[in-house]
């Protein structure tokens, strides 16, 4: 019983970390934004199975907002924002493809090395989930590093995000409901903010590289 | 004596099978474009005109040129031997591992290569130049992603890792098993000259790898190439359905289970011909250059299987 609980987390989490893996080896921001849809939806089908395997009828909830905020509203926003920015796409990020993608390689190599003491701590079975999850916030925070277009950056945030929600999941089961409601409407927030930005440089600029931000310097 | 004469049966079954295989595969390529499509048997139809036409051979070809048909042929024959179809355990278990199936592979890959430089021709080099590059880049995720496997078996020898897999079918589901087929696949479409790495329907274009090289062949020699690359395919599905998908091959010689684990496979090897299909009708070849990029991502895969694998032993 608890050896499928286990066994779900970590398929779980290794379907989040492929799909950011996505965000390195595709160019067009569409195939960005279903990659975090569909990472959303993994990640709220986590948290519904640990709410079922430790009857947690609050984590249920958290899965549905999930699912709402991030597997449908977000994807939505990000999709009209396509709209007039559709054509942008990564054709010169600051580090190739093929170096990016065995950098990300590495960076979950160093997640494993650097969770050994804590997966060794702990008794729960999520456990080995937990480099996976860290290793996907490496990996986000690798994107918007990496990468040139404010929309990819703000994909990559959004990551990063999911990144920390199943960190929390896998390590402590989640955190208290109104935390998590909270963190939601500051990540909506955010978002809006971002928006706003993206659209401002696209107005400044003519286009969404944030090299471009530069300029402002003179 | 039984067990030799399952060894035999499993090689003529796989090597009369894999035309049909690539048959089928088009056929339903061409029904899901809404074309009407050669049936799946003409591949053998194929084959049977191209051993019974005269073979034309430049004069400025040296042996190679003859030679590497046999060599590639053989080396793929000899894979078919030693990769678990129907049964395990298995006699020839003993004769090969992993490593022995990957390195047969880059032996054919070899022949293959220097007869597309051989006669001279412009398009063979460069055939054999893009499917060195390829074949360099595929090679150690092969190897890389069955040996994540291995270390869950605790054995390189196929047959030992598929026997272990069906004791414990939730190994299935661990993320080193996931990470492993997703790499293996990238892999066997890059191999076996599929979309998007290469176009298995072209005869003449700038891009072709596969077709390149054997561009100057023709008659028996084509034949034999031609169904050495089908055979290449089939074992590679067939390993795919095998060390993933493990249930129905037989463990015991009885001619039930022998029945049965041929019917398993049948479908298995169907259901990956509607991936292979459906995926070639959606995607568009990639640009050369950009190939490298999916291998890479297909290393990554393989290495974080591997150290999954490894660490949550």
């Amino acid at each position: 019983m608890s050896s499928l609980f286990s066994q779900l987390a970590v398929l779980g989490s290794s379907l989040t970390l492929i799909f950011a893996l996505m965000l390195l080896w595709h160019r067009s921001v569409d195939a960005y934004t279903t990659a975090f849809a569909w990472q959303s939806v993994v990640l709220a089908g986590i948290v519904a199975v640990v709410a079922y395997f430790e009857r947690d009828p609050e984590l249920y909830f958290v899965a549905a907002m999930l699912l709402l905020l991030k597997g449908w509203l977000i994807p939505r926003l990000l999709r009209r924002m396509e709209g007039p920015f559709g054509a942008e796409q990564e054709l010169q990020p600051y580090v190739n493809t093929a170096t990016s993608l065995l950098i990300s390689g590495l960076l979950v190599l160093f997640a494993y090395a650097v969770c050994r003491p804590l997966v060794a701590l702990s008794h729960l079975p999520t456990r080995a989930g937990m480099p996976l999850a860290l290793g996907l916030i490496f990996v986000s925070l690798f994107v918007i590093a990496s990468r040139k277009k404010a929309l990819t950056q703000v994909i990559g945030f959004l990551m990063l995000e999911n990144g920390i929600a199943l960190l929390a999941v896998l390590g402590t089961y989640g955190i208290p409901l109104v935390v998590e409601i909270g963190v939601f409407l500051d990540l909506l927030l955010g978002f809006m903010v971002m928006q706003l930005f993206v659209y401002r440089i696209h107005e400044t600029f003519e286009s969404l590289d944030v090299e471009q931000l530069g300029r402002l310097k003179h | 004596m039984s067990a030799w004469f399952v060894e035999i049966f499993q090689v003529v079954f796989v090597v009369a099978l894999a035309p049909g295989l690539v048959g089928l595969i088009r056929w339903i390529k061409a029904r899901l474009q809404s074309r009407l499509g050669a049936p799946p048997g003409q591949p053998y139809r194929e084959l049977g005109k191209l051993f019974h036409k005269e073979a034309v051979v430049s004069k400025n070809a040296s042996w190679i040129f003859r030679f590497a048909p046999y060599a590639v042929s053989a080396s793929t024959l000899a894979i078919a031997f030693l990769v678990p179809v129907l049964v395990v355990p298995r006699r020839l278990d003993m004769v090969g591992d992993l490593f022995v199936v990957v390195y047969l592979l880059l032996l054919g890959t070899f022949w293959l290569a220097l007869a597309g430089l051989d006669p001279g021709s412009a398009f063979g080099g460069m055939g054999s130049s893009r499917e060195v590059t390829v074949a360099a880049l595929a090679e150690p995720t092969t190897a890389t992603a069955i040996f994540s496997l291995a270390l869950g078996a605790g054995s390189t020898n196929l047959g030992a890792i598929v026997a272990a897999a069906l004791n414990d079918p939730w190994t299935v589901l661990t993320p080193g098993h996931l990470l492993a087929f997703a790499a293996l696949f990238i892999v066997a479409i890059a191999e076996t000259g599929r979309l998007p790495v290469d176009n298995p329907s072209t005869h003449l274009e700038l891009t072709m790898i596969h077709e390149a090289m054997i561009l100057e062949y023709s008659g028996r020699y084509l034949a034999l190439l031609e169904w050495a690359a089908w055979l290449k395919l089939f074992v590679f599905l067939s390993l795919l359905a095998n060390l993933f998908f493990p249930w129905g091959i037989a463990t015991t010689l009885t001619p039930g289970a022998l029945s049965w684990a041929i019917v398993t496979l049948l479908v298995k090897l169907a259901l990956l011909a509607v991936v292979i299909a459906v995926m070639e009708t959606r995607v568009a070849k990639l640009r050369l250059f950009r190939v490298p990029e999916l291998l890479t991502a297909s290393f990554v895969l393989a290495l974080l299987a591997i150290t999954s694998s490894f660490l949550l032993r």
